[in-house]
C-alpha cells in the first residue's frame, strides 16, 4: 500500500471523530446471546471470556455470501492463504482456530487449514469468535480459539430469494424457506455460488483462481415430542467443482483437469428439559468430507489422481444444572471416530478419541463470575489429554468491567503428520508421517536405499501433542451509551509444535523428511475495540491489534549472539540484533479495521469499512532462515469496501449495490487470493413471511 | 588460471601493523604478515562452462586447491599432500583421514571470521573417513549452508567458520561468500551454480594463531 492510501485510511477516520461531537440519540440496548463460551446461552455481558459477535444485519448490510469476507474485517482476525483460505487468530495459524456450524466441527483440513470459502453465509444468524484457548470445552483444535457459525432456526413461515451479481461473473443465488405447523417447525437453505475466476499475471498460462462452482444444502428440523422432550434434525450438503491447469517441464506441457470437494453432515438431537434447571442434550454427528482432483496431460492421458477421504463420527451426551443462580453446572461426554483413506496414506487409518468435560459456573455476587472448567481427552495414537480453564470476570460498576482467563489448549497431531506415505517421484525426496516412517526406513535400509540416518529411530517414535498456555486479560469500558470499548492483552506460550525435519538422506542425495514436535513460541499482544454510536443512524466502530510471535529457540540464540546475516552486496557478516528479529513469517504486527455503518428508518442503509494489515514476514532471502531483514517481508496492504442497500415495500425487497476492494490493490505475489475491484449488485425478495 | 582473481585484504596488513605499534622491543622480529586471501568463482565441477556459456556434463572430480599457495592443484596430484580442501558442489572435502593422504582435518566453528583470531587448544578436528563420512557434513543446515526448497538456493550459513588443518598440519579459516558465479546479491533462477567465493586466512608457522 501507499502512503497515499494510508493517509486517506487515516484521513476517514479523523474524519469520522469529528462527526462524533454532533449526536444525541442513545444507543441500542440489545442485550446478545452466546452459546459459545459456555456451551449454555449467556448473555454476551456476563461471559468472562473474550467474545465477538457478528450479527445477521452486519452480515447483510456488508453483502458479504463467504465467510472468509466476513471474518477479514473483524479485529484480530487476518485471512491467510495456504492449502486454503483460512484465518489467523492472536497469531496462530489457521490450523489452531477450531471451526464449528451450531456447535459440531467441519472437517476436511487436507493440509491443516480448513477452506472458508466453503461456507455459505446467507442462513447464518450470527457468528462467534471466542479468543484463547478452550479445549476446556471443545478438545483439540481450539488452540488460539473457536468460531461457532450459528445457523437460522426454523421459526415461522417465511420464503425468500436472494441473488447477487458481480465482477468475474460472481453470481450468488440463495433461496431460504421455513415452516411452522403444529409441533413441527424447520427450514431449507439452498445456495449456488460460481465465477468465472481471474487472472492477476496475464503474462503466465492459466488464471490466478480458476473458473469455480459450489452448491450448498442445509437444514433444520424440530419436532417437539411433548413439553419436556424435542427432537430435531440438521443436514448440510456442500459440492464444489473447480477447474485447474498449470504448465510442467520443458518443452512445457499444458496440464488441466479438475477438483471436486464434497462434504456433507447429520445431526440428529435429542433434548430431554425436565424442568427449567435442567437440561440433558444427546447429539449424534456424522460427517464426510471428499476431495478428489485428476489432470490430463494435452492427449488425454492420465497426469495425475488424487483423493483424499475423511469421516467423523461422534456422540455426545451433555448435561446443563442450575443448582441456583449461584451455582451452575454443565457435564458432558463423548467419544469420536475419525478415518482417512487418501492416495498418499497407506490402507484406511483410524483414530478414536474418548472424552469428559465438566464445568463450573459461580455467581457469588452480582459483580463476580467465575467459571471453572476442564476436559480429558483420551486418544488411541497420541496419549492423554487435561484441558483446565479459568475465567473470572468483576463488574466493578457500571462502566468497568474486568475479566482473565487461563487456560490450556492443544491441538493433536493429525493424520497428514502421522500417516503420510509420500514420494514425489521427479524430485526424489519422501515425506512419511511419525507412525510410518522406522518401518520405511527399515525397507529402505533392506533396500540399499539409505545413505545416512541423521536422527535415530528412537528419537522418531512418538509425536506429543502441541500445547500451549493461554492467558487473556482484559477490559469493558462503557464511558456513554453511546461508546463501548473493548480491550484484551493476550499472551500464549506454545510448545511443542510439529515441523517437518530431515531425519535420513537417501542414496540417490535426497532428503526423507518426517515430523518431529521441535518448536517453542510465544504470540502476545493487545486487542483494541471501539463502538461508537455516533447518531442514530450511524456508528462507527475501529480495531486495532498488536502482535508479536516469535520463536524462543530463536530469540535465546540472537541473545547469545548466534545468529548471522550476510549482507548480499558487500558479503560481510554480522551478529543479528534482537531488535532486528522479526518473529514468525506471515505475521502482522499491525492490524487495523475502521467501519461506518449507517441506517435510517425510510429503509436506507450503508457501510464504509477499511481494512489494513501491517507488513509481514514472507520468506527469507538472505540464508539465515529467519526473517531480519525488509526484502523478507510483504508490504503492508490496505483495503477499502463500500455497500448501500435499500428496502422497498415493507421490506419485501431488499436492493444493494457495492464494491469491494475500491481501489483495486493487489498483491499478485502474495494475496493471490485478493481480487481486484469487485463491483456487485444483489436483490433480496422476501416472498412470503408469517409471524 | 583466468577466472581466479586474487585480492590483497588490508585487514591483515591493519592487524600486523597495529600490533606492531604495540609490541614491546623484547621482539625484534617482525611478526609474518598474516593476510586474508579472497578466492572467487573456483568452480566446484560446474553443469555450466562459464567461459561458453553452455551447459556441460560434470566430471565428478573434486577441484583441489592449495590454501598455502592459493591455487588450483590438478587432480593428478589428489593423492599427494599438495592440496588442502576441494570442492564438488555442495560437498566440501578435506585431504586427512581414512580416504586421503594428508594430515588435514576440519571443524565448524561458530562467529564472526574477525572474531576468530585463534583456535582452541583442545579443538578437536574431524577428517573424510569415507565418500560419505565427511570432516564437514553435508546436507543443509548441517554443514556450511542452508537449502531453501522454495527457491532451490543454496546459501552459505552466515557465522559458519570452517577450521582447517591442512595437508601438512598447518591451520588456516575459511568463510564460504557465496555459492554461485559472481554471487549475485538476491537468488535468481538463472543463477550459475557451483562457483564458490570465499575467503580465508592461511598461518604458515604451524600456530593456531590467526593474529
Amino acid at each position: 500500500m501507499t502512503n497515499k492510501q494510508l493517509l486517506f485510511c487515516l484521513s476517514l477516520l479523523s474524519l469520522t471523530a469529528q462527526a462524533q461531537q454532533q449526536d444525541t440519540l442513545k444507543g441500542k440496548d440489545i442485550e446478545e446471546v452466546v452459546v459459545t463460551a459456555t456451551r449454555s446461552e449467556k448473555m454476551l455481558s456476563t461471559v468472562p471470556m473474550p467474545v465477538t459477535i457478528i450479527t445477521k444485519s452486519q452480515i447483510q448490510q456488508m453483502g458479504s455470501v463467504r465467510l472468509q469476507e466476513v471474518l477479514q474485517e473483524q479485529t484480530g482476525l487476518t485471512l491467510t492463504s495456504s492449502h486454503g483460505q483460512g484465518v489467523q487468530l492472536q497469531g496462530f495459524n489457521p490450523d489452531y482456530t477450531l471451526i464449528l456450524i451450531d456447535g459440531e466441527p467441519l472437517i476436511g483440513r487436507t493440509a491443516g487449514t480448513l477452506e472458508l470459502s466453503r461456507i455459505a453465509v446467507g442462513n447464518i444468524k450470527q457468528i462467534e469468535i471466542v479468543k484463547g484457548a478452550t479445549s476446556s470445552l471443545y478438545g483439540s483444535e481450539a488452540l488460539a480459539g473457536v468460531i461457532n457459525i450459528i445457523t437460522e432456526n426454523p421459526r415461522n413461515q417465511q420464503l425468500s430469494f436472494s441473488g447477487r451479481y458481480g465482477t468475474n461473473q460472481l453470481t450468488d443465488l440463495s433461496m431460504q424457506a421455513s415452516m411452522h405447523k403444529a409441533k413441527l417447525k424447520g427450514n431449507i437453505f439452498l445456495n449456488r455460488y460460481s465465477s468465472i475466476g481471474y487472472d492477476l499475471t496475464p503474462e503466465t498460462k492459466g488464471k490466478t483462481v480458476e473458473p469455480f462452482h459450489t452448491y450448498t444444502a442445509q437444514t433444520k428440523w424440530n419436532y417437539a415430542i411433548n413439553k419436556k422432550l424435542q427432537a430435531s434434525f440438521s443436514g448440510r450438503y456442500f459440492n464444489e467443482y473447480q477447474e485447474s491447469g498449470f504448465e510442467v517441464g520443458s518443452p512445457s506441457q499444458w496440464i488441466s483437469g479438475g477438483g471436486r470437494v464434497q462434504d456433507w453432515n447429520i445431526l440428529p438431537t435429542f433434548t430431554y428439559q425436565p424442568s427449567t434447571r435442567w437440561k440433558l442434550q444427546q447429539r449424534l454427528y456424522y460427517s464426510s468430507y471428499q476431495a478428489q482432483s485428476e489432470l490430463y496431460t494435452p492427449d488425454n492421458q492420465l497426469f495425475e489422481a488424487t483423493n483424499f477421504h475423511q469421516t467423523f463420527f461422534r456422540p455426545e451426551l451433555q448435561s446443563n444444572y442450575i443448582l441456583s443462580e449461584k451455582h451452575i453446572f454443565t457435564l458432558g461426554i463423548g467419544n469420536t471416530w475419525e478415518s482417512v483413506t487418501a492416495t498418499r496414506y497407506e490402507g484406511t487409518k483410524y483414530f478414536q478419541n474418548l472424552y469428559a468435560y465438566a464445568q463450573y459456573e459461580w455467581l457469588p455476587t452480582q459483580r463476580w463470575n467465575i467459571v471453572l472448567g476442564g476436559r480429558a481427552d483420551v486418544h488411541t495414537v497420541y496419549g492423554s489429554q487435561l484441558s483446565p480453564k479459568l475465567a473470572v470476570q468483576y463488574e466493578a460498576n457500571q462502566w468497568l468491567t474486568v475479566r482473565g482467563s487461563w487456560g490450556r489448549g492443544f491441538k493433536a497431531p493429525d493424520f497428514r503428520q502421522l500417516y503420510l506415505n509420500f514420494t514425489n517421484t521427479v524430485a526424489g525426496y519422501s515425506v512419511f508421517g511419525t507412525e510410518e516412517i522406522v518401518t520405511m526406513l527399515k525397507q529402505l535400509q533392506q533396500q540399499n536405499q539409505l545413505a545416512e540416518i541423521l536422527i535415530s529411530t528412537e528419537a522418531l517414535t512418538q509425536l506429543k501433542a502441541e500445547s500451549s498456555f493461554s492467558y487473556n486479560l482484559g477490559a469493558k469500558l462503557q464511558p456513554s451509551k453511546k461508546l463501548q470499548v473493548n480491550i484484551n492483552f493476550f499472551r500464549n506460550d506454545v510448545e511443542n509444535l510439529i515441523e517437518s525435519q530431515a531425519v535420513a538422506r537417501r542414496t540417490n542425495g535426497q532428503n526423507i523428511f518426517s515430523y518431529r514436535n521441535l518448536q517453542s513460541i510465544y504470540t502476545q499482544g493487545i486487542e483494541v475495540d471501539a463502538t461508537y454510536q455516533i447518531h442514530s443512524t450511524i456508528s462507527l466502530s475501529v480495531g486495532y491489534q498488536y502482535l508479536d510471535a516469535k520463536d524462543k529457540a530463536i530469540e535465546e540464540k540472537i541473545a547469545k549472539g548466534e545468529i548471522f546475516r550476510r549482507n548480499p552486496t558487500t558479503l560481510v557478516t554480522t551478529r543479528v540484533k534482537a531488535a532486528d528479529y522479526g518473529g514468525l513469517m506471515g505475521r502482522s504486527r499491525h492490524t487495523f479495521n475502521g467501519k461506518v455503518f449507517y441506517q435510517n428508518a425510510k429503509g436506507w442503509s450503508a457501510t464504509f469499512r477499511a481494512i489494513y494489515r501491517g507488513r509481514q514476514g514472507w520468506a527469507d532471502r538472505n540464508g539465515n532462515l529467519i526473517l531480519d531483514e525488509d526484502n523478507e517481508y510483504m508490504p503492508n496492504f490496505c483495503t477499502f469496501n463500500a455497500s448501500i442497500s435499500k428496502e422497498f415495500w415493507s421490506k419485501k425487497i431488499r436492493w444493494q449495490i457495492g464494491v469491494d476492494n475500491l481501489l483495486g490493490s493487489t498483491q499478485p505475489d502474495y494475496l493471490p487470493n485478493v481480487a481486484g475491484r469487485l463491483l456487485w449488485t444483489s436483490l433480496h425478495l422476501q416472498l412470503f413471511k408469517k409471524e | 588460471m583466468k577466472y581466479l582473481k586474487l585480492k590483497q585484504a588490508v585487514l591483515g596488513l591493519f592487524i600486523t601493523s597495529a600490533f606492531g605499534a604495540c609490541s614491546t622491543s623484547e621482539d625484534a622480529k617482525p611478526t609474518p604478515s598474516i593476510v586474508t586471501q579472497t578466492v572467487t568463482n573456483l568452480p566446484a565441477d560446474p553443469t555450466m562452462n562459464i567461459s561458453t556459456g553452455q551447459p556441460q556434463a560434470p566430471t565428478g572430480k573434486f577441484t583441489l586447491f592449495s590454501l598455502k599457495d592459493n591455487k588450483i592443484v590438478s587432480n593428478l596430484d589428489s593423492a599427494s599432500t599438495k592440496w588442502d580442501i576441494g570442492f564438488r558442489g555442495t560437498t566440501i572435502i578435506v585431504n586427512g583421514g581414512a580416504v586421503r593422504t594428508g594430515q588435514g582435518g576440519a571443524a565448524i566453528a561458530t562467529g564472526l571470521f574477525e572474531e576468530i583470531k585463534n583456535i582452541a587448544v583442545n579443538q578437536v578436528f574431524n577428517t573424510d573417513q569415507s565418500a560419505t563420512a565427511l570432516a564437514i557434513p553435508t546436507g543443509s543446515g548441517l554443514g556450511w549452508y542452508n537449502y531453501n526448497p522454495a527457491n532451490n538456493w543454496i546459501s552459505p550459513i552466515a557465522g559458519k567458520i570452517l577450521l582447517i588443518r591442512t595437508a601438512e598440519g598447518k591451520f588456516a579459516k575459511v568463510e564460504i561468500l557465496s555459492y554461485y558465479k559472481d554471487a549475485p546479491t538476491t537468488p535468481s533462477p538463472t543463477a550459475t551454480a557451483r562457483y564458490f567465493t570465499f575467503r580465508y586466512v592461511y598461518q604458515a608457522n604451524g600456530t593456531k594463531k590467526f593474529e
